[in-house]
């Protein structure tokens, strides 16, 4: 412990040490003049003593020296010299500073924005107690490679009632409502939860109390509903009396126990809801199917439990996999000898999966991991271009600085000590560049997440939290050294003559000199092709993307959404509105078609039904379930979908008439195979005794439904009139011109019908489309932007590079061109050996885009990771830039005229 | 090879310095420069100015503490005197050296005897 005594002695020593100086004046000052009187007792003159004294003493400064040597931490020392020193070189070239600040602060501020939405979405657990402790149950068919997060309620049940290795175990399904409180009504999220939700997560009431288990016991018993803190602050403005108080759910009057505390979401980083109510009370917001709480074939919840703190996950999984066989087969044993062998083992061979669940239900992190790796990459790549680049300006700098150098070895300085100092200016640098890029990180963040789809830009959140700041500081540190570690080490290599000589010297020990700036080169360049490559694909593959055959036309579709339930419209003064509007729009100028449509194409949802259809019997757990959407009569001229058998559905097709439904051609290849579908009966009750109610009247082409990605889909429509309960719905409007031109008037014969009524989310097809790309778009953006930034980077350090050689090989040309020297000549001397690193650094980039091309390889659209074309157009673009940034000042080099070039020094 | 003027390892220094403040109790830095003077005899003839980055190393290290007071001049001087732990360390150190000498002893003398 010795060390540390003495380490806080001169700890003290340095904060003292102003005090500690004069004390020692004070001392020595007594010492020589006791020491003086001694030689005056002597027998001396005064002037002789005092020479005597002080030459007895020894160098009194150099005995302060020592001291102070002694007294304080030597290396804090010398790191605050160090500093002052930085900051002095750095105020006494201010262009400098500022060229490299600014650079890093982009390189740096785009790695920390991208990491701060990897924090958000790969990285922050769930804020709710011990999150680590939670998993997300998961199912996996029979043979099937794929897991989905769908359970039936029974199974709830028996998870959460016999299982020995949770803690608990929580149940919650998505809906929404048409939320009424005070005569005014609006569109909400809502969650059904599991009465345990909240006890199980941990989490603790902010106002009146949380759902408990004792809310959840009966069907319907408890119509109680808890607000979110967002929705109760924007919808109820905080109001605190709000607990006790009914607001109406769809039709239903729900008492309001109590607000969950900010910054609870849930389970789901990419949603919010505004309103949870009792599982129990599903019926009342699902009425269909009736048996939905007994079914064990309705797959509609997603379940997450806690371990108990001493249960491994796989032991977790072990014994809830053994639980989920055992409720299997008593499910199957309730349904009797009617279930064959053959189902029997398929449903049998499923099992669950348990997955970490500190993130909960993470859909947001698999949309986006990909992209966020990638995004993560590029800048990544994009700030060790930039490291190079500032390794080879400080380089060229350090030529300059030669002289300082030559000084500094004169007086003494090891190489140890010139690397410290050097090393110290570009961690300097480092942090002012990280500091400043703090702005550019929060700009770049927010602009990043309004480009993601709205679902995902409303709700999340990246909080430049400690783990941001941590990564900006370690990011700016490790770059200050990587681009200053090169000079740094390369001026520890000078020696006191040859810096002493200055220039001449250059010619001497300038061959390593000038390979390290090759081997920059060379690094920018294998760095920058990938990017380039990379920008080629992803552009290859959004015009792909852009390019594909939707099946509909897209052009001059005008789309508006409608939702009169919330003005408290029953049904059937929906259907008369609904009917009015289409006519009054149809006569409209420039409309040529117009219908509603309950989903638009590539809106991002879509409703799947179960079907019966005539003649097929499918096997227990296939799924059959096509798309379906309501649909009224023009919805197929609207979208310039062609029909391709039977007939479209007519005003007369209403709920009076026999129920009719229109099929894709993918329904009728699966259901009918070649058989002809007009006239064959389907139904969309799913017992088994129901009669099939619905007969098919025409068949249309397939199109794009959820996504451009997608394959064909099975797809049935049905026909608004003969819909039983309609709430909101999409006005799709067909112009010859301009769709937005077409806005206004819709609208004001809306409100001609209704003023309070509100048409909404106004857009055309085309850019709904366009919004469905975001992620494409943005990482085709990104790379594009940051493969030219690259490049760009790369050609100026190239310059850079034989402009310095050119300079210093200036006489050696002149001799050259004296001797007869072609120009031609001259340029291939000057520019070989930086065109031999360009040439290895685009194969060494060539060879790993081709080794990491499988990263990509999920991302795009119908263009192979390894397209050649996309290789080869980004090379030749990558070698044109090289060669003309080599040309401009090889170009010098050959007109050096040789009487000028011979005078020189 | 041997300098007229003996040159002064640094913990032999140090080992003077606790002796010295051991035989002859606090002392200020001037005191301790002559009393090496007069034990030496010259022989040992140090720059006096050394002293003080020495008696500051063994402040540090504990051995001695200083105090404030008046010299002969009645000037302001710092006063030395031993602590606990450094008069150990003086017993210490005085013990390893007179092995070593005893060593370096037998050993030259052995050389001059073959």
């Amino acid at each position: 412990m010795e060390w540390l005594r003495i380490f806080g002695a001169r700890l003290r020593g340095l904060f003292r040490k102003r005090n500690l100086d004069r004390e020692l004046d004070s001392e020595l000052q007594t010492h020589l003049e006791l020491l003086t009187q001694e030689k005056i007792r002597s027998g001396m003159s005064v002037v002789e003593a005092r020479y005597a004294a002080r030459r007895d003493f020894g160098g009194v400064e150099q005995t302060k020296e020592n001291y102070r040597r002694q007294l304080g931490v030597p290396f804090l020392e010398t790191l605050a010299q160090d500093l002052r020193y930085a900051l002095r070189m750095l105020r006494k070239s201010p262009g400098f500073t500022a060229v490299v600040v600014l650079t890093l602060a982009l390189g740096i501020g785009a790695n920390t924005a991208i990491f701060s939405l990897m924090n958000a979405v790969l990285l922050q657990s769930l804020p709710v107690r011990n999150p680590q402790e939670l998993v997300v149950v998961r199912y996996v068919a029979a043979q099937s490679e794929h897991a989905d997060e769908d359970f039936s309620y029974p199974m709830y049940q028996a998870l959460r009632d016999k299982s020995s290795v949770f803690d608990g175990v929580i149940a919650r399904s998505g809906v929404s409502f048409n939320a009424t409180y005070q005569g005014q009504s609006e569109h909400a999220s809502g969650e059904l939860v599991s009465g345990n939700y909240y006890d199980v997560l941990g989490v603790r009431p902010w106002l009146g109390r949380l759902l408990s288990p004792e809310d959840d016991q009966a069907p319907g018993a408890r119509p109680v509903a808890v607000l979110s803190y967002g929705y109760w602050q924007a919808r109820f403005a905080g109001d605190l009396s709000i607990v006790g108080k009914q607001i109406l759910l769809d039709a239903h009057p729900m008492t309001v126990i109590g607000v969950s505390p900010p910054g609870f979401f849930g389970t789901d980083l990419a949603r919010d809801p505004a309103i949870r109510v009792p599982m129990m009370m599903t019926l009342a917001f699902r009425p269909i199917p009736a048996n939905r709480m007994q079914s064990a074939r309705h797959r509609w919840l997603t379940i997450m439990a806690r371990r108990k703190p001493d249960v491994s996950i796989a032991k977790a999984q072990a014994a809830t996999e053994v639980l989920h066989h055992q409720a299997l087969e008593e499910q199957l044993n309730g349904l009797g000898p009617s279930v064959k062998a053959h189902d029997r083992e398929r449903v049998l061979a499923s099992h669950v999966l348990l997955n970490e669940g500190n993130q909960g239900f993470a859909h947001l992190r698999d949309a986006m991991q990909q992209p966020l790796v990638m995004m993560f990459s590029v800048t990544a790549i994009v700030l060790l271009v930039t490291c190079a680049n500032l390794a080879n300006l400080l380089l060229a700098r350090s030529a300059k600085r030669r002289k300082e150098v030559a000084v500094r070895l004169a007086i003494g300085a090891g190489p140890g000590r010139l690397i410290r100092q050097w090393l110290t200016e570009s961690i300097l640098l480092g942090l002012l560049g990280g500091a400043t890029g703090i702005l550019f990180a929060v700009w770049l963040k927010t602009g990043l997440i309004h480009f993601l789809p709205a679902e995902f830009s409303n709700t999340l959140r990246a909080p430049l939290d400690a783990r941001v700041l941590g990564f900006l500081a370690i990011a700016s540190v490790f770059t200050g050294i990587l681009f200053g570690l090169a000079p740094a080490l390369q001026i520890s290599r000078s020696s006191v003559t040859a810096a002493m000589h200055g220039e001449a010297s250059l010619a001497v020990s300038g061959e390593r000199f000038f390979s390290l700036r090759n081997a920059l080169v060379f690094l920018q360049v294998a760095l920058s092709l990938p990017l380039l490559i990379g920008a080629g694909l992803f552009l290859h593959s959004l015009r792909n993307l852009r390019g594909v055959d939707t099946g509909f036309v897209k052009e001059n579709v005008f789309l508006a959404n409608l939702n009169p339930a919330l003005n408290g419209y029953s049904t059937e003064r929906i259907r008369i509105l609904y009917a009015g509007l289409l006519s009054r729009v149809r006569s409209l100028p420039g409309v040529r078609a117009a219908s509603f449509t309950t989903s638009s194409a590539i809106s991002g949802g879509w409703d799947q039904e179960g079907v019966r259809v005539e003649g097929y019997q499918p096997r227990q757990d296939e799924d059959t379930s096509p798309n379906a959407a309501v649909i009224s009569p023009g919805y197929f001229a609207s979208l310039g979908i062609p029909l391709i058998a039977g007939r479209d559905f007519t005003d007369q097709d209403n709920a009076g008439r026999q129920k009719v439904v229109i099929i894709n051609q993918s329904f009728a290849r699966y259901f009918f195979g070649d058989a002809d579908p007009l006239g064959k009966r389907i139904s969309t009750d799913d017992d088994p005794k129901a009669p099939l109610n619905m007969a098919i009247i025409g068949v249309v082409r397939d199109s794009k439904y959820v996504s451009l990605r997608e394959k064909p889909r099975r797809h049935f429509y049905t026909a608004m009139a003969q819909e039983p309960h309609l709430f909101d719905m999409t006005l799709q409007v067909r112009t010859t011109d301009d769709p937005r031109s077409i806005g206004d008037l819709v609208r004001a014969q809306v409100h001609d019908l209704d003023p309070n009524l509100p048409l909404y989310a106004t857009t055309t097809l085309e850019i709904q489309i366009d919004d469905s790309l975001t992620s494409e778009r943005l990482l085709t953006w990104l790379s594009t932007l940051f493969g030219i930034v690259a490049t760009l980077l790369a050609s100026i350090g190239l310059s850079g590079v034989i402009a310095f050689s050119v300079a210093r090989r200036t006489r050696e040309i002149g001799i050259r061109v004296a001797l007869g020297a072609q120009r031609a000549d001259i340029l291939r001397m000057v520019a070989s050996q930086t065109a031999l690193s360009v040439s290895a650094g685009m194969a060494v980039g060539l060879a790993a885009t081709y080794a990491s091309s499988r990263l990509m390889a999920g991302m795009l659209y119908e263009v192979r990771s390894t397209d050649p074309r996309s290789y080869a157009a980004a090379s030749v673009l990558l070698a044109a830039v090289a060669a003309l940034a080599a040309y401009l000042p090889a170009r010098r080099a050959a007109q050096v005229d040789p009487v000028t070039a011979l005078r020189y020094e | 090879m041997a300098s007229p003027r003996g040159e002064v390892l640094q913990g032999t220094l140090d080992l003077i310095v606790l002796q010295t403040l051991h035989a002859m109790g606090p002392l200020h830095g001037y005191g301790i420069a002559q009393r090496v003077k007069q034990v030496s005899e010259d022989l040992l003839k140090l720059n006096q100015g050394t002293l003080y980055p020495a008696l500051l190393r063994l402040e540090q290290r504990g051995w001695i503490t200083s105090k404030w007071g008046a010299s002969e001049n009645n000037r302001k001087a710092k006063f030395y005197s031993l602590t606990r732990a450094g008069r150990k360390q003086l017993l210490a150190e005085t013990e390893s050296w007179e092995r070593m000498t005893a060593l370096m002893a037998r050993l030259l003398g052995g050389a001059e005897g073959a």
